[in-house]
């Protein structure tokens, strides 16, 4: 499928050489050669890194340096067969810091925070209290409060599967697969409101410019086909999520590991096809003909190997143009599979569609594939601040069958081990009502419930606890970068070593003073 | 429920290669070393050593130990553990279960350690050790710390010779062995070095390549083929030195620039976040950056304007733009904790002012002592002291952004016009208020007196007065009255606005709010009190901060920070501009990270010529255009940049500097190029910025496809990058493929990378589309119908220099097949040819 890799010995392996001349650097590291090195002290660095996090000179060297001696000697010809080059892709596979459980991450992000304390945290002692004024401290969009007045969970909850988990009855289907899910009841971020807590949970930070989790993870692991992207984001029709592409942006790290939206519906990716007035064969004859032109520039400069990346790169874009369509094609698929996931139903057509690309692309090695459940604003969203029976009736109708299907296809294929599939919102909502009146509950970022599966993560169980009113967690608090951590861990990246050095600092995903992953789920 | 209960039902095993592996090695050994009756000191001396130990290093003592004992528990020896801290001693012997270190790492009451649970096994391991009564090591000597002498390092004297600290020495010119390659010191000082590296300098550049070189340096544009006709024709000595002297007076010279400075000063005219709403009047403080370029302002005089511009006496317009620095960056309207985003913004002004003026990443200090410089914490607020005063940038809404940040700069005679303007408006709903208080009036007499009461709430006025209609009030008079009340509405909603507003910086008056020193970094733990203060690595003694008198709009703290910094004493400011100067025209700096001159910065490969540059550039009076000249008329930047195979085999990566470095366009000079070489690109400088064509698809990842980003006119959006409206969440797509500057943070150094995405955006794109058809139909207008032609005027348009007669002959043999084989119209063929030019490595790569 990809990557003919063989070793250079090559005089003019700029990368080579380039590691013995920073050796002598007074700054280097004694320590090690590249990030992938645990138990660094914090704000170490070698001098290597420095040239990646300047970008100076071309991008070869950067790329040396930061990859280490693994990859340097590598060497691949490009899509025509006729390009050599030595440029070293930045998303060439790299090995983990440990062989990890997962080898690809399909977050399904719940955009506007769904309420926990209706979907899968049941809490008797709410049920009969409706409308009744309790003391609680919560935090919103509305401020912070003291009391509120019960809003009674809508739905009703029953135990679920062999380990009897609890699913309220807006995920009949999904509740079919709780013995392979792990819950995570106890979670708590550090923003209630939607921009920064999105940011949070997309990034680690609740302020902008930080680098999205697949971000993180393609520069950890590189990706395994080099004809698709290694970070793929596909959002809801009705809209982006606020603050639209800074979630899932690459921050201060290169354009490389930035994510590409994949649409559903036309050309899965932004400027894949030409204008339709060019055919293939012209676009052909095109694209040879700048061959013969750039690689007679290439001929006295010969040295900069990024010349030859470039020429080489518009064989992997043209490439590219079968090769993404391919992927997202689900005629290929049987009606069965297509049912499995809600095809034939109107309502969960969309999502449905999304959660089959999602596992098409995971069978053909992309790392990171983010699902946005919501989009725009409001009603669209999962943020029930109004009716709170309509929006979760809507937005679980729309996902319940997707998941259940996307989770029991992967597990007939195989692919759920190595296939971390994690859900939930930027946040989750609050037992008591927003307004005098009605059903709408505020965001609460103090307690709620996401959830993982598959990717080697224990199934069947329940983690931590939040309060009888599901207000606020209580026991085993857990917070996002523990999410983050345990993402990481079973990708095999330690989320306390996968460094980058920006700004001064190791920047970690997970913060300066580092994380844990959630040692239950880790089986 | 205990969580200890809980933790029992854990999968017992764990990934072996997660685990240190001292852990996972114990839950075999130690069973069986327990086991053994004869388990004596030396089997628990070695349990602790191995299992014990590292965990309580790994985990604890960062806290509980070295330097710090918080709860009064100290982990570091077996007494002082059985001492305890506040919750009695950390485990109790007589009644090991309850003990409260192993109660903290359940997660049962107190939760240790905070940034997480520990694994089981690790858990496990200590349990086991507490259970056996804690054994320690040999005497029970306490853990010693670890890398002490990987502290911070310390203000002292040692430090304090650290070169970037030292002051600015004007070196001698050294002498070499080919005097006769010397054009001015520069060369001198390079070639020293390359000699004693037993190197060569490469060889004079072509002169079309320098053109190409020198045009797209100081304009970030192609040359013309007018200029490229002048430039060959001028053969008389100092042709060339001529042609730098016509760039330096192009007015493309302060757009290419000053985006240079916009990279560095975060520049962005969103707030990101939620709203992501759009900074108002910001692209003022960009045309201030330009046109500062562009007129040579001196370095320090720019520096003090954008520090303090507000603070100077009889203040310009200008310089009160200028204090916009403080305005661009990120600003959350709706912070969870506000307290800590007001920290937030004044720590993105210590940090943006360390890192761009004095290349000192005084911002690794908020939190701690600098790990890897002699920055203490006290001195990161010392720093910040210096903006105590400012004002955040708003509070929720627009209204108090204006209130806040938003400056008249009218002059006397725009301010008369407004005046004008809004007493004609105040004129019109006193008007209209006067008329409604007639009808009021006319039946006030009919109120009871409860209504006189209630008459008192504007919300119930109309139905009071409707209650009288049409007996008291006629119905046309109570029509009158809800149609005026409407107008007044409306007109208090339209406040006429003045146009001629700054974003800028104020105070909140003479006398700011103590700074603190703040526990890690938190705004609620306030420590010392500190006042403003330089990094205390330079020695510099402490200002005297002029008393402001009391109603002066500032404390003129900021004044006294700008003088420091722009001071000729100041070792840092000059080298950190004139490394930047020198970093644009090679590819990289004398120091390869320009943003840190630090410690852990890296060293200047040259640092005789830095020093020489930095004090030369002082002594020209801080002008950036003599340094350009000086640089650029050496024979060091006319140098060729071929490879040659022993400088290539001993300096792969050109420390030396033994040629020059080829360089990839940046995002802007791309697309300016593009517009350039097709003949589409409108020259207009200033004003407020466009927005340039953005798909559909792209739209469409906003949570409102659209929002904030609107449609300028075709001639509007040919206009340079640089005038792009800078959406912090939604960058123009070209610009963010080609690596345009991170937004959020100050960037020194873009990244260049190269990627198939690229590829597609230039090979695929209705953009690149849409130019590739004009240019075809300006080859068509400018060269006719013959392709030969046509071919020849594209290639000497985007390669800027005339094309060989087989590269000619390439391009009419793709017109001609994709016409004959491929059934293109010739207008799509010479398209496509276009195409392949605007594609082309040597139109994106300079020599």
């Amino acid at each position: 499928m990809m990557k003919k890799q063989t070793p250079s010995n090559s005089p003019l392996d700029k990368g080579e050489q380039l590691e013995s001349t920073l050796d002598k650097g007074e700054h280097s590291n004694s320590a090690g050669t590249s990030h992938f090195v645990a138990g660094r002290p914090e704000c170490g660095r070698t001098r290597r890194e420095f040239f990646w996090q300047t970008g100076a000179g071309f991008t070869s060297v950067a790329l040396a340096g930061m990859l280490g001696k693994d990859f340097l000697a590598r060497q691949a010809v490009a899509a025509d067969g006729v390009t050599p080059y030595k440029y070293v892709n930045p998303l060439a596979p790299k090995e983990p810091h440990y062989p990890g459980k997962a080898k690809s991450v399909i977050f399904l992000f719940m955009y506007g925070g769904p309420s926990h304390i209706d979907t899968f945290d049941y809490k008797p002692d709410l049920v009969g209290m409706d409308n009744k004024t309790v003391k609680v401290r919560t935090f919103g969009r509305g401020g912070h409060k003291n009391e509120g007045r019960i809003v009674e969970p809508r739905w009703k909850f029953k135990r679920h599967g062999e380990s009897g988990q609890w699913v309220s009855e807006l995920f009949p289907h999904l509740a079919t697969c709780v013995d392979d899910i792990a819950f995570l009841k106890s979670m708590t971020a550090d923003s209630p409101i939607h921009g920064s807590a999105m940011l949070q949970m997309n990034s680690g930070r609740i302020l902008s410019g930080s680098p999205a989790l697949g971000s993180w993870v393609n520069y950890g692991l590189g990706s395994e086909n080099e004809n698709l992207p290694g970070f793929v984001v596909m959002l809801d029709p009705r809209g982006g999520p606020i603050s639209g592409a800074k979630n899932w942006s690459c921050g201060f790290m290169p354009a490389s590991y930035q994510a590409t939206v994949m649409r559903a519906k036309g050309s899965p990716i932004l400027n894949l096809k030409p204008p339709t007035e060019m055919t293939p064969a012209m676009q052909r004859r095109v694209l040879d003909s700048l061959r013969d032109y750039n690689v007679e520039h290439q001929g006295p400069r010969i040295d900069n190997s990024v010349l030859a990346a470039r020429i080489a790169n518009y064989e992997l874009a043209y490439k590219m143009q079968s090769a993404a369509p391919e992927a997202v094609d689900l005629n290929q698929e049987s009606e069965e599979t297509k049912r499995l996931y809600g095809l034939d139903d109107e309502r969960s057509e969309v999502f449905g569609r999304q959660c089959l690309m999602a596992r098409r692309l995971v069978e053909r090695g992309v790392r990171f594939i983010q699902l946005y459940s919501g989009g725009n604003h409001f009603l669209s969203t999962w943020d029930a601040h109004g009716d709170l029976v309509k929006n979760h009736n809507l937005h679980s109708g729309e996902t319940d069958k997707p998941i259940a299907g996307l989770l029991k296809d992967l597990k007939r294929r195989g692919l759920l081990e190595e296939t971390l599939v994690v859900w939930g919102g930027e946040f989750g909502r609050q037992p008591t009502a927003e307004y005098a009146k009605g059903t709408g509950r505020d965001h609460n970022a103090y307690g709620f419930t996401m959830w993982m599966a598959g990717g080697g993560i224990k199934g069947g169980q329940s983690v931590g606890r939040t309060d009888e009113l599901g207000s606020a967690a209580v026991e085993r608090r857990l917070h996002v970068k523990h999410l983050h951590a345990t993402i990481l861990h079973q990708l095999g990246l330690d989320p306390n070593a996968l460094t980058y050095f920006y700004a001064g600092l190791d920047q970690k995903l997970v913060g300066v003073e580092g994380a844990e992953p959630i040692a239950e789920l880790i089986s | 429920m205990r969580s200890l209960g809980h933790a029992t039902s854990w999968m017992p095993l764990l990934l072996a290669a997660f685990l240190a592996a001292p852990a996972s090695a114990d839950s075999r050994t130690s069973d069986s070393r327990a086991s053994k009756s004869s388990a004596g000191n030396n089997d628990h001396t070695a349990f602790f050593k191995d299992h014990v130990r590292p965990l309580l290093t790994k985990h604890c003592l960062k806290c509980h130990g070295h330097g710090k004992t918080e709860g009064g528990l100290d982990l570091t020896s077996r007494a002082s553990l059985l001492k305890g801290g506040d919750y009695g001693p950390a485990i109790d012997l007589e009644n090991v279960e309850e003990s409260p270190l192993l109660e903290a790492i359940n997660y049962d009451g107190l939760e240790m350690p905070p940034t997480g649970k520990l694994p089981k096994s690790k858990i496990d391991v200590l349990t086991k050790w507490a259970k056996r009564g804690a054994p320690w090591g040999p005497n029970d000597e306490p853990i010693a710390a670890e890398h002490e002498e990987a502290g911070p390092p310390a203000v002292n004297d040692e430090n304090r010779k650290f070169w970037s600290f030292q002051p600015v020495k004007r070196p001698d010119v050294p002498e070499v062995g080919n005097p006769a390659w010397i054009k001015n010191p520069i060369d001198a000082f390079v070639l020293a070095n390359l000699e004693s590296a037993g190197l060569e300098p490469n060889p004079r550049a072509e002169k079309l390549t320098l053109l190409r070189r020198a045009t797209y340096d100081l304009t970030g544009l192609p040359p013309t083929p007018k200029e490229i006709d002048e430039f060959l024709a001028d053969t008389e000595p100092g042709a060339y030195e001529r042609l730098v002297d016509r760039l330096l007076q192009s007015p493309h010279y302060g757009e290419r620039w000053g985006r240079h400075w916009l990279d560095l000063v975060r520049y962005a005219e969103t707030n990101s976040f939620e709203r992501d709403g759009a900074k108002p009047h910001v692209w003022r403080y960009r045309d201030y950056v330009i046109n500062s370029f562009g007129d040579d302002k001196p370095y320090d005089q720019f520096i003090r304007e954008q520090l303090a511009g507000d603070e100077i006496e009889g203040r310009t317009a200008e310089q009160l733009i200028a204090t916009g620095y403080f305005r661009i960056g990120l600003w959350d309207d709706e912070p969870a904790d506000r307290l800590m985003a007001e920290f937030d913004e004044l720590d993105d002004y210590v940090r943006t002012t360390g890192e761009v003026f004095l290349g000192l990443r005084i911002g690794c200090a908020r939190c701690h002592d600098h790990k890897l410089d002699p920055v203490p914490q006290a001195d990161y607020y010392r720093m910040l002291a210096f903006f105590r005063g400012i004002r955040h940038y708003g509070v929720r809404s627009p209204e108090s952004v204006a209130a806040a940040s938003l400056r008249s700069i009218a002059t006397p005679e725009q301010q008369a016009s407004h005046e004008k303007v809004i007493a004609d408006w105040r004129g019109k709903i006193d008007d209209a208020k006067a008329q409604m208080k007639a009808i009021e009036d006319s039946v006030k007499d009919d109120f009871i007196p409860v209504e006189h009461e209630e008459f008192r709430h504007e919300q119930s006025r109309v139905s009071i007065l409707k209650k009288r209609v049409p007996k008291k009030l006629p119905q046309e008079n109570f029509d009158r009255y809800v149609a005026l009340g409407k107008r007044i509405k409306h007109l208090e909603r339209h406040r006429p606005q003045p146009l001629h507003l700054a974003l800028c910086v104020t105070e909140v008056g003479p006398k700011p709010a103590t700074t603190h020193v703040l526990g890690r970094g938190n705004p609620h733990s306030p420590s010392e009190e500190v006042s403003p203060g330089f990094p205390s690595i330079l020695g510099v003694p402490d200002p005297t901060i002029p008393i402001a008198g009391n109603d002066a709009p500032t404390s003129g703290r900021r004044t006294v920070l700008a003088d420091w910094i722009a001071s000729e004493e100041n070792p840092l400011t000059a080298r950190v501009m004139a490394n930047r100067v020198w970093q644009h025209h090679f590819g990289r700096g004398i120091v390869a990270s320009p943003n840190d001159f630090g410690m852990a910065g890296l060293k200047p490969t040259h640092p005789e010529l830095l020093d020489w540059l930095a004090s030369e550039f002082v002594q020209m009076g801080w002008r950036l255009k003599p340094l350009h000249r000086l640089i650029m008329t050496s024979n060091t930047y006319q140098m060729s940049s071929r490879a040659n195979p022993k400088a290539l085999a001993a300096d792969p990566d050109n420390e030396t500097f033994w040629r020059f470095n080829m360089r990839r366009l940046g995002a802007e000079e791309l697309r300016d190029s593009i517009l350039s070489v097709i003949g589409s690109l409108n020259p207009k400088m200033g004003g407020p910025s466009i927005y340039s064509f953005i798909q559909d698809e792209v739209l469409q990842g906003q949570s409102l496809p659209g929002e904030g980003w609107g449609k300028s006119p075709p001639a509007e959006q040919n206009r340079r990058s640089v005038y792009i409206h800078v959406k912090r969440s939604l960058i123009t797509p070209i610009l963010a493929s080609f690596d345009v500057a991170d937004v959020d943070s100050s960037c020194p150094v873009r990244f260049e990378t190269t990627q198939p995405t690229q590829c597609l955006a230039t090979l695929n794109s209705e953009f690149l589309h849409e130019r590739a058809k004009r240019f075809a139909e300006y080859l068509t207008k400018q060269a006719g119908d013959d392709p030969k032609s046509q071919v020849e005027l594209a290639l000497l348009r985007t390669l800027q220099r005339p094309a060989t007669e087989a590269e000619i002959a390439r391009g009419v043999k793709l017109i001609n097949e994709l016409m004959a084989d491929d059934g293109a119209t010739p207008e799509q063929a010479l398209a496509y040819f276009c195409l392949v030019t605007l594609n082309l490595n040597e139109f994106l790569y300079l020599d």
